[in-house]
């Protein structure tokens, strides 16, 4: 065989592996679409149908990736795929990821914003036909005269400009701990605890922090404000010249002592991204400051802040994302209440949607859509800025 | 570095520093440490307000044991462990595949495709919520772990393939050229090349992932009704509810399930911290 046989030979289709991938392809989908729960219900031995949906779903997704492994030896194996390897194969690495991405998230976005012009309650009936009706812009219409959808916009600004505290204090906490004093380390990490625990922990928590007779606050508060008498007969009594304040129990404080607990994970998050950015400073222009008399606060502005950049552009992109994603705190700790006054768009929407006693799809799916278009803003941003950098490195 | 080092300056500054030091990381943890002192007492303690005082009995075994003995808080922790590692696995290989080809070939719509996936990392959960119920329902794994486990690896695939993608834009691309000149194949040089040199990020989003998914608690709302099949953030919210005012098991209850995700960042801390950080020093 000479050189350009054998470098020929690298390009032929192989026909038996070819037929044997596509034939394994195809018995694996017929095998994927035949088996369904109800035959796994009556040929497993499965008293309920319920109890037969996951063994189903593993039999089926087995098939899947049988079915995926016999078109990649088949495809792999074409003279078509082998003279154009390089092209090709970024599409084959992408094919599982990116399709199972789109299912999972970018198509469900257009499905949501289509629910939103229907009324519907998520069912089908028995043959499998959608309930809902088309109404057109009929949600958006009693969206813009409900009260409830002003609170949770007005909350979602309250925690938008709030969260943005974090940044700052994160900040200072990064500078104040920049430091290379023994056990420091340990301290860095202790400061980034709050980050690490569940919402629903911190949400807990503050909960029990800000309860007005036996958490936290009341106790500091006492301090102050109170006073402790045993009376004659030897009891301790506690009388309090302002009593402490029932945070979440208050229309007027409860938004806030959510975002309070909020920002606790949050600035911890700033902090490790600001000390991370603090480490890469460059010593020497730092340098060339102190020789220049730049210092403290001028250094900072000046020479500092500049070169932390990419932190807090970081720092504000997560900072956002954390504010407009605020749910779990609000579950845990009011749940929107008092008197819905602590809702979130994000809360609202699931409250109207699976919420106790509603099932509003249609209605739910518009108070998503307009989050989504809020969010949208910063994530053409963010993209914007992510293509400006790409094509600087190019 | 900046501030100035504190070595630089005097002795009193110094010691004012070390001593300022652990104060402010008291404050910083107040609550947590509250917390934990709250979950070690006897249900008496928390009647008369006893916050900071030293607990008049330590109940700490007592207050543990109630909580897993009382309650499904063991199986809640085993729920999400098999939600959180299955998931972990699927998003990080995926993003491994996916990573590559948008970082390491030169084709036209390689940007588009990672904006899709970056763009949707960051869309509110809420916007996907009802399709994805509804697409859940239609090939009837709702309300089943693995159909959490389908969406969970599926979306945290956009977080690992932002993340995989700009790691390995950053390995010497000399290297694959030479290896594919040899002749090579393309899945060869991923495998024995290209996997080797990124085990590190591959590390950070395993930490991270276990971290996100182990915390996650809307989506276990969203997509669990079933008691059996409840991770413990979601068992945990429960059980504010069933141990009403019975704060120091409230407590105890909160603090275990916040464990496993405390050991997990101080084993792999340095991965977890690359991880979050990723862009942070950038440009």
């Amino acid at each position: 065989m000479t050189v350009s046989e054998h470098a020929n030979s690298r390009y032929d289709t192989s026909m038996p592996k070819v037929a044997m991938g596509c034939a394994a392809a195809v018995v694996a989908l017929l095998v994927m679409f035949s088996i369904d729960v109800t035959w796994v219900t009556e040929n497993f031995g499965y008293e309920k149908r319920t109890d037969a949906r996951v063994p189903t779903f593993f039999i089926r997704m087995l098939f899947l990736i049988g079915m995926l492994a016999g078109a990649f030896v088949a495809f792999t194996n074409l003279s078509y795929y082998k003279r154009n390897r390089v092209a090709l194969a970024p599409w084959l690495f992408l094919s599982v990821g990116l399709a199972f991405f789109l299912i999972y998230v970018i198509i469900p976005i257009f499905q949501s914003i289509s629910y939103s012009f229907t009324k519907w309650n998520g069912l089908y009936d028995v043959t499998g036909t959608w309930t809902g009706e088309w109404v057109g812009f009929e949600n958006y219409r009693i969206l813009f005269g409900d009260p409830n959808f002003y609170t949770s916009l007005y909350n979602n600004v309250l925690w938008l400009l709030l969260f943005m505290l974090a940044i700052p204090i994160g900040l200072g906490i990064a500078l104040f701990l920049n430091q290379t004093v023994t056990g420091i380390r340990i301290y860095k990490s202790m400061f980034f605890f709050p980050f690490v625990i569940s919402q629903v922990v911190v949400g807990l928590i503050f909960s029990w922090a800000y309860n007005p007779e036996f958490g936290l606050l009341s106790e500091i508060w006492g301090w102050f404000f109170c006073e402790q008498k045993i009376n004659i007969v030897g009891n301790i009594t506690t009388s309090c010249s302002v009593d402490p304040p029932s945070i979440l129990g208050e229309a007027k404080y409860a938004t806030y002592g959510i975002i309070a607990a909020g920002l606790w994970p949050q600035i911890a998050y700033c902090m490790i991204l600001y000390l991370t950015g603090l480490n890469n400073v460059s010593p020497d222009q730092v340098e060339a400051g102190r020789l220049d008399g730049a210092k403290g606060w001028k250094m900072l502005r000046h020479v500092i802040l500049p070169q932390l950049r990419p932190a807090t552009f970081i720092a504000v992109v997560v900072t956002v994302i954390g504010a407009l994603r605020s749910f779990d705190m609000i579950a845990t700790m009011t749940q929107g209440g008092p008197f819905g006054s602590t809702n979130v768009l994000a809360y609202y929407m699931f409250d109207q949607a699976v919420g106790e006693g509603v099932g509003r799809y249609g209605y739910g799916s518009s108070i998503a859509t307009i989050l989504f278009f809020i969010m949208l803003i910063y994530i053409s941003y963010f993209l914007w800025r992510m293509y400006q950098d790409e094509k600087a490195e190019r | 570095m900046f501030p100035a080092p504190i070595e630089k300056s005097s002795a009193a500054t110094q010691t004012a520093y070390k001593v300022a030091l652990p104060i402010a990381l008291l404050i910083w943890l107040l609550p947590l440490i509250a917390i934990f002192l709250t979950s070690i007492r006897p249900a008496s303690d928390i009647n008369t307000g006893n916050v900071f005082g030293i607990p008049s009995e330590f109940n700490l075994i007592e207050n543990y044991s109630t909580v897993f003995a009382q309650t499904d808080a063991w199986n809640y922790m085993l729920n999400t462990l098999i939600i959180t590692l299955p998931t972990m696995v699927v998003a990080v290989a995926l993003a491994c595949l996916t990573g590559y080809a948008l970082a390491i070939y030169r084709f036209k719509s390689a940007l588009p495709i990672f904006f899709i996936f970056v763009a949707g990392n960051f869309v509110p959960f809420q916007i996907l919520m009802l399709p994805v119920i509804d697409l859940s329902n239609r090939l009837e794994i709702y309300n089943t772990v693995p159909g959490l486990v389908m969406f969970h690896a599926a979306f945290q695939t956009g977080f690992c393939t932002l993340f995989m993608r700009n790691f390995m834009k950053a390995l010497p691309f000399e290297l694959i050229e030479s290896a594919r000149i040899e002749g090579v194949g393309e899945f060869r040089i991923f495998w024995h090349l290209v996997l080797p040199l990124v085990r590190p990020a591959i590390a950070a989003l395993a930490v991270l992932i276990f971290t996100f998914i182990w915390n996650d608690f809307f989506w276990a709302t969203v997509m669990i009704q079933d008691d059996a099949s409840l991770p413990i953030t979601v068992g945990v919210r429960s059980l504010n509810g069933e141990f009403v005012q019975q704060w120091q098991l409230v407590s105890a209850a909160s603090l275990l399930a916040a464990v496993p995700p405390v050991i997990m960042f101080f084993l792999m801390q340095k991965h977890f911290i690359a991880g979050l950080t990723l862009g942070a020093t950038k440009g």
